[in-house]
């Protein structure tokens, strides 16, 4: 009895190429999106641009990930690009300070944490909805970033950052550059936190059913917390990869609007706005599609106003076919 | 309405829904469609709304062949389907609710006058008094149920479809939607009546259709067979389990007390205890405070006053975690809103209670989960595919069973249990009783929420029913009949002391 059991436990979770596409539809969108870029332009698939293209999406993903946990709880976050402003715009002080990266680095991802618990606090604790909560710290945090920098920007130190954060934001390890690496690093180890761990499983249930997850034991009130508070640690993470990158803050528009691409790269890899469902390497390749697309519209040389329309239009075109695509799954 | 299924296939993926169904539902006839849960009735009904496209066969209604029907051309030819789950907007009135999309206008605008006087009309013909500008979220279940009937006498049906109608309604309200029904029947309109309540179903209906594993099993009328024939019709070859025997030489010393528990205005001055071994069934009627109670117990509900013991200890209930702990579990009423986790895995929703009180790795071990899901497979008798598909696969009644087993895998002391059998068929509910029947012989006191008087009969130790809030009486196991309960579950005692 025992032995059969197994068998059908061993088939049902077989990985079967259709069934791979079919979970994980977003690789679908990657491959057209790559087959679409190498057309417009030959060097599109050359290792050089690939890299690039990885670079570019690191910042924007790493937040996405932190945004996943907030998507798949059934909650959302819109201060992302404020944590990751005011954390970066003090993260350049603390550096100018000391000097130390290793400091730096402590320094925004406890801020970007101590920024996320904040608003985990309202979201847990007084039952404010995430959507208002954080739409408030969205104007709060830009408006202290923007005092801070007194409208203007503020450069780390030249001869410190040439001589320190630099290396991190351009060295390459295999020849591929330490800020992808952290990428993917953190991808992994949230993917673990997620599937692999009783805190990823509670995400989950608070997402598909508060009240069954409350009923179940869950502190949700508590999850809540942490769970905003991982959204702001990893955006602090995030802030100190964008000063390594950048070696200034622009007070006023560092990481504007951060939070809609976050946003977009998790519902491109497949989560539902609803919560309860959605993937981590969903995310992470949410990510790369998000700016594969960018990099799609620079190489036809379509005109810089009209970019975002053509996003808009092409993340709608991805999440549809992700859609479609389950909806084959359940029929 | 004359409705014919002719050779009606629906198939979902590799499960075969329905297979080769046909029988004809006579006019002016309330015809009891009988089956377990995931026999096919639904499918079967969806198909005929217009919500279910068959995959081969069709529909005859009046002599027309159809391959199949939209919702639209469903309520054109007067089909209404009064469903298990309310339909309501609970924002809007009840005349908004009874026109929603069907607005009668005038001059583009809305009739709003004309709209409240056909749905006063409606409520009178029926004989309730509903004030049709009321707000839904204002009003009983049993009311939301009576205006899901209201909509298919407004709209001139021609046949109603009744899916498990009597859930929420009280015994009077019942008699009120059976005369409705006779009323019908009598205006040449036909009924097709689901339900799993034998009594309800030989008392209204006047043919049966017996439908089993999506095949047709049988059809006849209800005044030639009884309810033991038509619960082996039911159910098939699968032997209904032996009776529960009764004995009470298991039961101990008490374990559980409740002391002055008060919670305004729901409960008040709540005093019981439970013995080792003891089944205890808390029943009442709509509005006794009961629900209420059951969430206090388990610490959902904070308390004005009033202390629960465990084993000579004060529990303490500032948290649901902390009650799970000391030895208390508790499965909740209605299973969907609050206990299924729709999007998490069987194994997942089965060992949810003890990852939160028991799980102390790091990491959730794959093949531990699915160990444990063995283990209870064979307690709970979970008929499953997989332990990794997702819960929503399962049939209700297994469902169920993986939601027992989340809390057996606690080994409490006592159990909590609010309604465990709602929405379950009667093989799910027999397999229930024996699960109770096992945790009592184990020594765990089990603390049993329900209205269902075959129910308690077949289960209790001990009632208490319930009246406004307050335990209006208790009554032994040789005490129980259906008749007293009724009398103290209406305060029928305190009003003759008046």
């Amino acid at each position: 009895m025992k032995k059969i059991d197994k068998q059908v436990l061993k088939e049902n979770s077989k990985k079967t190429l259709k069934n791979i596409i079919l979970n994980h539809n977003y690789l679908f969108s990657l491959v057209l999106l790559l087959v679409v870029g190498s057309i417009a332009s030959p060097n599109f698939l050359s290792p050089a641009n690939l890299i690039q293209l990885l670079r570019a999406s690191t910042i924007i993903g790493i937040i996405a990930l932190g945004m996943s946990l907030v998507i798949i709880s059934g909650n959302i976050d819109l201060s992302v690009g404020s944590i990751l402003g005011l954390t970066a715009a003090i993260a350049v002080l603390v550096y100018n300070g000391t000097g130390s990266i290793f400091v730096t680095l402590m320094f925004t991802l406890s801020f970007g944490l101590v920024l996320g618990l904040f608003n985990g606090f309202f979201v847990g604790k007084t039952h404010i909805a995430g959507f208002i909560v954080t739409l408030a710290t969205l104007a709060a945090f830009r408006s202290l970033t923007v005092q801070l920098g007194q409208g203007g920007p503020l450069l780390i130190n030249n001869d410190f950052y040439y001589e320190g954060l630099r290396k991190i934001g351009y060295g390459t390890f295999l020849a591929i550059p330490y800020i992808v690496w952290i990428f993917i690093l953190a991808t992994v180890g949230v993917w673990l936190v997620m599937t692999k761990t009783k805190f990823g499983r509670y995400v989950y249930a608070i997402g598909s059913n508060e009240k069954a997850a409350k009923l179940s034991g869950i502190k949700v009130d508590l999850m809540k917390i942490l769970i905003y508070g991982f959204a702001g640690l990893l955006t602090g993470l995030a802030a100190f990869l964008y000063i390594s990158r950048f070696g200034s803050v622009d007070t006023a528009t560092a990481g504007r609007s951060f939070e809609l691409d976050a946003i977009a790269a998790v519902a491109i890899g497949g989560a539902s706005m609803a919560g309860g469902k959605g993937f981590i390497q969903g995310s992470f390749f949410g990510a790369i599609i998000l700016y594969s697309i960018n990099a799609i519209l620079n190489a036809f040389g379509v005109p810089a106003f009209i970019t975002d329309l053509i996003k808009g239009i092409l993340i709608l075109g991805a999440v549809l076919i992700q859609k479609s695509l389950n909806r084959n799954k359940e029929n | 309405m004359k409705v014919e299924f002719k050779n009606i296939y629906k198939n979902f993926g590799a499960v075969q829904a329905l297979d080769d169904v046909s029988f004809s539902v006579p006019e002016a006839e309330i015809l009891g469609l009988l089956g377990e849960n995931g026999a096919g009735k639904s499918t079967l009904m969806n198909i005929l709304g217009g919500v279910l496209k068959p995959s081969s066969g069709s529909i005859i209604i009046d002599d027309e062949p159809l391959a199949f029907l939209t919702t639209i051309k469903a309520k054109e030819l007067g089909i209404s389907f009064i469903h298990q789950e309310l339909n309501l907007v609970n924002d809007l009135r009840v005349y908004e609710n009874l026109f929603l999309n069907d607005e009668i206008t005038k001059n583009g605008f809305l009739n709003k006058k004309e709209m409240i006087k056909r749905s006063k009309d409606v409520f009178e013909k029926m004989n309730v008094d509903i004030d049709p500008e009321a707000f839904v979220r204002d009003l009983d279940t049993s009311r939301k149920q009576l205006i899901e009937i209201a909509k298919a006498i407004l709209f001139d049906s021609k046949l109603i479809i009744f899916d498990e109608p009597t859930t929420a309604l009280t015994n009077e309200e019942i008699k009120i939607l059976f005369d409705i029904m006779r009323e019908f029947r009598n205006n040449q309109i036909s009924c097709i009546y689901i339900s799993h309540k034998m009594p309800e179903l030989f008392e209204i209906c006047d043919s049966y259709v017996v439908l089993r594993d999506g095949k047709f099993i049988d059809k006849g009328l209800f005044k030639d067979i009884d309810e033991q024939k038509a619960t082996e019709l039911l159910v098939g070859k699968k032997l209904a389990k032996e009776e529960i025997e009764y004995d009470e030489s298991h039961i101990g010393d008490i374990v559980y007390e409740v002391k002055d528990l008060t919670l305004n205005p729901y409960f008040k001055d709540i005093n019981f205890s439970l013995r080792k071994g003891e089944v205890l069934v808390i029943t009442g009627l709509f509005g006794d405070g009961r629900g209420e109670l059951a969430e206090a117990l388990f610490a959902d509900r904070k308390t004005e006053s009033g202390d629960i013991y465990l084993n000579g200890n004060k529990m303490k209930m500032n948290s649901i975690i902390s009650v799970m702990k000391s030895g208390v579990s508790m499965v909740p009423r209605n299973r969907k809103e609050r206990s299924i986790i729709a999007d998490l895995s069987i194994s997942d929703n089965l060992s949810m209670a003890h990852f939160t009180s028991k799980h102390k790795k790091l990491y959730v071990s794959k093949s531990e989960e699915i160990e444990r899901y063995e283990k209870n497979k064979k307690i709970t008798q979970i008929k499953a595919e997989s332990p990794l598909k997702k819960i929503t696969t399962l049939s209700g009644g297994n469902q169920q069973k993986v939601i027992f087993s989340r809390w057996f895998e606690l080994n409490s002391d006592v159990y909590i249990l609010d309604n465990p059998t709602q929405g379950i068929d009667v093989g799910a509910k027999s397999e229930v009783y024996h699960l109770i029947h096992d945790l009592s012989l184990q020594g765990k006191s089990v603390i049993v929420f329900s209205s269902e008087y075959t129910e308690i009969k077949k289960i209790a130790n001990r009632v208490i029913v319930m009246y406004r809030g307050q335990i209006n009486k208790t009554l032994s196991h040789d005490e129980i009949n259906e008749v007293d309960i009724m009398y103290y579950a209406t305060g029928s005692n305190l009003k003759e002391k008046k």
